[in-house]
């Protein structure tokens, strides 16, 4: 009993560290637990009957500067909680890295910032980012209330730095999101993810 | 290292007023970056085609992208005020490096110092006064990276004035340097085909010796996993590559692009059918 529990750890680590699990639109997110700026738990299947989106986020990233200094993530975010979406901004970088805050630093920031997503994962060992393939700030996935992945990719359609061109944007979030809640099929369910790379633990 | 960002006041504008009589160009720094825009020829000649070219030295350990960045950062950009009737053609990329931090992704672009050539297109004629002397004007945009990416840029000019057209002797072993750098076309009689299977792509080299050491840059972004290995078996007349497909390839595709790198070698452009064998 006792080799077989080891041998369930084993797996279990594995699967963590195993390189890019794909993670693939059309199929089933994968489940998970961490802590948020507050100290509480979060999972994703407390949020069973929603959608859901994941943000992938490193502050000092000129990519994720261009959609918050510009108050386009924060409309973002206040716009689908509006509507019942789940907004979990989820932060992999490890300590000492661009990006790493504590959860009172990071409560500070979104205080600053006017910022409203439901939770900030905090995920400095970067398992959450790992599990999902995060591999830019910003990295976005929507997961819908049967908790299938419908969407992974770019914020939008100008990989760029510049707020200048937020205006002119597809935003791919908010598209999927219309198509997804008034039951009809997203179009582009699968874009580039552009921005700087997760700062991963070696 | 100090990387000072240019000081300009009166002794910089005499510095430039100086150098533009002798064809000589100033260098712009940026935290990260020196950055100049240099001419392979001294003069021009109406009608004629000039090379200019965008030159990045980097502080070391610090890189820029390739055109096809890869997982994340972004190549740099190019906006361009010319003299009427010139116009600009797409820069030339060197073969670019492979960079991997993380099982994740996987990046392509420079480090320590490259050259970004533009062939620039000149008109056929040129009228009297301009000839005294063009301006030739960049806007430079890019992205340099070590643990952390910043953003720069650097308007860049040059002058140029009609006359006997010369190689640049200060520029020249920049511009032999970097076009040894640019992929070429495969050799007469190599062939370069793709078979589509579930997961990945196989590419067949036809060549006319076995390959033993091969790696592929994709052109287009989202249709190679990047930070996958990519699995070389050598063949008695080239090699097959496995290339791990990338999650974000939804629909088939037609043709392959991108630069097969042979280390030490040449960097051949491929631009390979891709067969879907019916199932």
């Amino acid at each position: 009993m006792k080799t077989f529990r080891h041998l369930l750890h084993a797996c279990a680590l594995m699967a963590l560290i195993a390189p890019a699990f794909a993670v693939r639109v059309g199929e089933p997110a994968p489940g998970f637990t961490a802590v948020d700026s507050n100290g509480r738990q979060q999972r994703l299947s407390d949020y069973k009957s929603k959608y859901v989106v994941l943000e992938w986020h490193n502050q000092g990233c000129p990519y994720t500067k261009k959609h918050y200094e510009s108050g386009n993530m924060q409309r973002l975010q206040k716009e689908w909680t509006a509507k019942g979406v789940v907004w979990l901004t989820v932060i992999s970088s490890a300590p000492g890295t661009q990006g790493f805050v504590t959860p009172s630093q990071e409560n500070d920031y979104l205080k600053t910032m006017n910022a409203a997503p439901t939770a900030v994962l905090m995920d400095p060992g970067g398992s959450l980012g790992h599990l999902y393939g995060a591999k830019t700030t910003p990295h976005m996935f929507i997961i819908d209330p049967g908790g299938m992945l419908i969407y992974n990719g770019a914020i939008d359609d100008h990989p760029t730095s510049d707020q200048g061109d937020i205006a002119g944007s597809k935003n791919y979030v908010s598209t999927a999101l219309q198509e997804a809640t008034s039951g009809k099929p997203v179009t582009e369910p699968a874009t580039r993810p552009y921005g700087c790379s997760v700062k991963y633990k070696d | 290292m100090g990387w000072k960002p240019l000081q300009c006041g009166l002794q910089c504008a005499c510095f430039v007023l100086a150098a533009w009589t002798a064809g000589l160009v100033v260098a712009q720094a940026a935290p990260h970056t020196r950055v100049e825009l240099i001419s392979r020829q001294t003069a021009l000649r109406p009608g004629s085609d000039l090379q200019l070219g965008i030159h990045f030295i980097l502080e070391p350990g610090w890189h820029i992208y390739w055109i096809n960045p890869g997982d994340s950062g972004q190549p740099p950009s190019l906006k361009w005020q010319l003299p009427p009737g010139f116009a600009a053609g797409e820069i030339q990329w060197p073969r670019p490096e492979r960079m991997q931090a993380t099982p994740e992704l996987a990046d392509y672009g420079y480090h320590d110092e490259t050259l970004l050539m533009v062939p620039i297109h000149a008109p056929p004629l040129i009228n009297n006064e301009q000839l005294r002397g063009l301006r030739f004007a960049v806007e430079a945009k890019w992205l340099v990276c070590r643990e952390v990416c910043i953003p720069e840029h650097a308007n860049l000019e040059l002058f140029l004035h009609s006359g006997a057209v010369r190689e640049n002797p200060a520029t020249a072993k920049l511009f032999a340097g970097a076009a040894k750098l640019l992929p070429i076309a495969m050799p007469h009689g190599w062939k370069a085909e793709v078979e589509s299977r579930k997961d990945n792509f196989l590419l067949t080299i036809a060549a006319n010796r076995q390959l033993t050491k091969a790696i592929f840059f994709p052109l287009d972004p989202g249709q190679i996993d990047n930070p996958a290995p990519q699995t070389l078996q050598p063949t008695p007349s080239g090699a097959k590559i496995t290339l791990k497909k990338s999650d974000l390839l939804l629909k088939p595709i037609s043709v392959l692009r991108g630069v097969l790198a042979i280390p030490g070698g040449p960097a051949y452009r491929i631009e390979a059918p891709v067969r879907h064998p019916i199932q």
